[in-house]
């Protein structure tokens, strides 16, 4: 199901990672649903579950980043978590009934120090149907791949789907071929457009894997993926989920444009404010999935001349603060309260956008660029290239909106 | 081989601080085979028959032929017996002096149907010697694990205690199930229930002789048709919880709660009888310590066991959520069965104040009935409460008793109480 890329980059680390609950080759049960997996599967076909983690190499050649540690519990019998009582093969206590810990729940990724992601629940939803999947090379402001996938929650296992999608991009994006620093900007920006064009179709044919046959709302998610390599930033997108550049000096910037109703009428003159908060504001035009009618990404790229954090998010945290000065005011808050460590940074904003109510599942990966937080070294970021594939529907014409890229 | 499957429907979301669990669980059976056939045990009937005074000429003869009906419905190898029933119980057949149920065969089932047509209506009505013989039969047929009675009345059971007759019903209790009816008016339908309910079968009315035999052979054909001679089902509930109720609530309610067995600390069951091809909704309640919004937890575990092995499982389930759009929808199979349920009891009551002359009460409660009728949508019944009271509005309850009302009718009311509408799911 999880039709995971093939890449020759990317395979044989599969199985170098395979923790050892994997490799006993013995018959594996999910340790949130407790069906049967195959050692080879990374999440569970039946309830999305994380089967361990699948922190991916930049490169064959790179030095690989110490694993983080497992993300869900191994998959023998587990005590329940709240009694200690024994958990039932139906997942759940025999004793006081609690549910098995579900490790998709929330989740953390970290390849490298300076790369860290939260994926949370969030309040009000039953399932998480937001994913992210991560790759970095271990020194900073080297090689780093941060995918958000955002499910869609009318739709049904959108939370497999986003998984599956997220992690597909991630090792394309992480298997490929490394853009040599003499290259020209050309030539580096098109290379890495046409990456993120096949990290989407990776990201897309994924969601189709994993979406039930028969009839049903087919599973889809939201798409974006950052890749940072030395200075160049590139970031592709479908549907709403966001990118962010908050340099330590110089306006932060959101680099994407939803695919969304909301997003049209801030293109046509309705106050973002307004079109964020109107009985739409969460439709959105574009997605990954059967039924998706263009996956193409619309693609942008930066020149990162100085420090700063990228962050990369779903709409469960942007919706609390969708102003790119707004959310560079609340990391600044975060930091002073969490520091600058980017897994405990992006915790901090994932219980922040709880705190204000957690409405949607919350996703947030950061990319320390840079060295740590330095007096300002007036760095100017400059927009080098928008890209959008052909073909090109003509609503992303807003894509050039000024607000954007200014 | 009989295969079972039990499907919860529900809304699983609680609000902050909310604590009660409802759930309707549809268990189904298919596969079940034939009464006595299916490998775990053999199958044995008695047919129970008033053949007291009251029962002279009409009924006695359309007993005889009802008899007759229902013991062409036996499988060959069935054990079993007829029962004539007065101020005392006769064993009719078999008479071969040895007091024990044979097998059916060709020649036995001529025999018993000659003894059938020998029946003479004569002496009292004392119900529960009928009982106590016919536990006494089964139990000395070890081999037969499916146990089941047909018992028809016509009186009230005016020539033992009821006292007497509770001894008797407690001493037949989990020995063998026992579908009852009534023909004609003279006798009472709670008394009927009372044994009906504690073993596990139903009541009905049978307003006219004529139909018994048709009645007779349904059930027969029915309880032949039950291949799994004995089913509970199980509950399972965390540890500092509360069961609250469980409900049979279709095809007809019956609550169950007060037939609790327990298994172990958490685990309680309720015998169900045998299962044929067939389905049955059960309701099932349960109050948890509240947890945190955003926790989930299991609040019932339940199965369907065949001795101690369970063969299916619906889970029950908890989950808090400060979501008011999750947490305010009734699921609609648990308001349709609640309706149902409510439904039975305002007609049980508004007919015994009725009974009583609390012409207030019945009205009041008649009046819910008519309006819960319409509610769920159960023509049946609402065709039944207009022979009882004239309707005003429905919507709103409100109705007025009618003058003259056949016993009959109110009878008809009163057994058919507990039948249920299906949801629409």
């Amino acid at each position: 199901m999880t039709s995971l890329s093939e890449d020759e980059a990317v395979a044989p680390r599969v199985a170098d990672q395979a923790g050892p609950a994997r490799a006993a080759g013995a018959a594996l049960l999910c340790p949130s649903c407790q069906s049967p997996v195959a050692s080879s599967e990374r999440f569970c076909e039946a309830c999305g579950a994380d089967l361990g983690p699948q922190p991916a190499a930049v490169a064959a050649d790179a030095p690989v980043a110490e694993a983080p540690a497992p993300a869900a519990p191994q998959a023998a019998a587990a005590a329940c978590h709240e009694c200690g009582g024994e958990v039932a093969a139906d997942g759940y206590c025999t004793q006081c009934g609690a549910a098995a810990a579900n490790a998709r729940h929330h989740f953390t990724e970290q390849p490298a120090p300076w790369v860290a992601a939260v994926c949370d629940r969030g309040v009000r939803h039953v399932r998480n149907e937001d994913a992210v999947a991560l790759a970095a090379g271990p020194h900073a402001g080297g090689h780093a791949v941060l995918v958000v996938c955002d499910g869609v929650s009318s739709s049904t296992d959108s939370d497999v789907a986003s998984l599956a999608a997220a992690r597909a991009a991630r090792d394309l994006l992480a298997g490929g071929p490394r853009i040599g620093n003499t290259d020209s900007v050309g030539t580096r920006v098109a290379a890495s457009t046409k990456a993120l064009v096949l990290a989407a179709d990776a990201a897309n044919d994924a969601v189709v894997a994993a979406t039930t046959a028969g009839p049903g709302n087919p599973a889809s998610c939201t798409f974006v993926a950052a890749v940072i390599d030395g200075k160049e930033l590139t970031v592709g997108w479908v549907g709403d989920s966001r990118a962010y550049w908050l340099p330590e000096s110089g306006a932060p910037r959101l680099l994407t444009v939803d695919d969304s109703f909301a997003a049209e009428q801030i293109a046509n003159g309705v106050p973002r404010a307004d079109a964020e908060s109107g009985p739409q504001a969460h439709a959105i035009t574009r997605w990954l999935g059967t039924d998706a009618p263009d996956h193409t990404p619309r693609t942008v790229s930066l020149d990162l001349d100085g420090p700063g954090w990228l962050l990369v998010c779903s709409d469960g945290l942007w919706n609390y603060c969708s102003e790119a000065q707004d959310l560079a005011g609340v990391v600044a808050a975060q930091t002073r309260s969490a520091g600058s460590e980017p897994l405990a940074l992006a915790g901090a904003l994932v219980d922040w956008a709880n705190a204000r109510g957690g409405q949607d599942n919350i996703t947030v990966a950061l990319a320390r660029v840079g060295a740590g937080p330095p007096h300002s070294t007036a760095g100017t970021t400059r927009p080098i290239a928008v890209s959008s594939p052909e073909p090109v529907p003509s609503r992303e014409e807003v894509q050039t909106d000024g607000n954007i890229l200014s | 081989m009989a295969t079972f499957s039990a499907d919860v429907y529900q809304n699983e979301f609680l609000p902050d601080g909310g604590t009660d669990v409802h759930a309707i669980v549809t268990v189904a059976c298919s596969g079940a085979g034939e009464a006595g056939r299916s490998g775990s045990g053999d199958a044995a009937e008695i047919v129970i028959v008033d053949t007291s005074g009251s029962m002279s000429g009409e009924n006695i003869a359309a007993v005889q032929v009802a008899a007759s009906a229902a013991l062409d419905q036996v499988l060959d190898g069935v054990w079993f017996a007829v029962v004539a029933g007065s101020n005392q119980a006769w064993l009719a057949y078999p008479q071969d002096g040895r007091s024990a149920m044979v097998q059916m065969n060709a020649t036995t089932r001529a025999q018993a149907k000659a003894a059938v047509a020998g029946f003479r209506a004569q002496g009292g009505t004392a119900m529960g010697t009928w009982l106590t013989l016919a536990t006494r039969l089964f139990a000395a047929v070890p081999s037969a694990t499916q146990r089941h009675a047909i018992l028809l009345t016509d009186g009230y059971n005016q020539h033992e205690s009821p006292e007497q007759l509770s001894a008797a019903i407690e001493a037949a209790r989990g020995r063998f199930q026992c579908d009852c009816r009534g023909v004609g008016s003279a006798w009472q339908v709670a008394e009927v229930r009372r044994i009906a309910t504690a073993l596990l079968g139903s009541v009905d009315l049978i307003a006219q002789p004529q139909a018994m035999a048709a009645d007779f052979e349904q059930i027969m054909r029915q309880s032949m048709g039950r291949g799994v001679a004995d089913a509970a089902v199980r509950v399972w509930a965390p540890q500092g919880s509360q069961v609250l109720f469980v409900r049979q609530v279709s095809p007809t309610v019956e609550d169950l709660t007060t037939r609790r067995q327990e298994v172990n600390a958490l685990t309680a069951a309720y015998p169900t009888g045998a299962w044929g091809d067939e389905s049955r909704d059960y309701h099932v309640a349960v109050r948890l310590p509240a947890k945190a919004v955003g926790q989930e937890q299991l609040a019932a575990r339940v199965q369907v066991a065949l001795g101690d092995e369970v063969v299916a499982q619906g889970l029950v389930k908890a989950m808090w959520s400060n979501d008011d759009t999750l947490t305010t929808r009734i699921d609609p199979a648990v308001a349709h069965y609640t309706g149902q349920a409510e439904l039975a009891e305002a007609i049980q009551d508004g007919l015994a104040a009725k009974a009583a002359g609390d012409t207030d009460t019945a009205t009041v409660k008649l009046g819910r009935a008519v309006q819960l009728a319409e509610e769920t949508g159960n023509e049946e019944a609402t065709t039944r409460l207009r022979k009882i009271v004239e309707i005003e509005d429905a919507g709103t309850g409100t109705v007025r008793l009618k003058r003259s009302v056949s016993k009959l009718d109110e009878m008809a009311l009163d057994t058919a109480s507990t039948k249920t509408t299906r949801v629409k799911k």
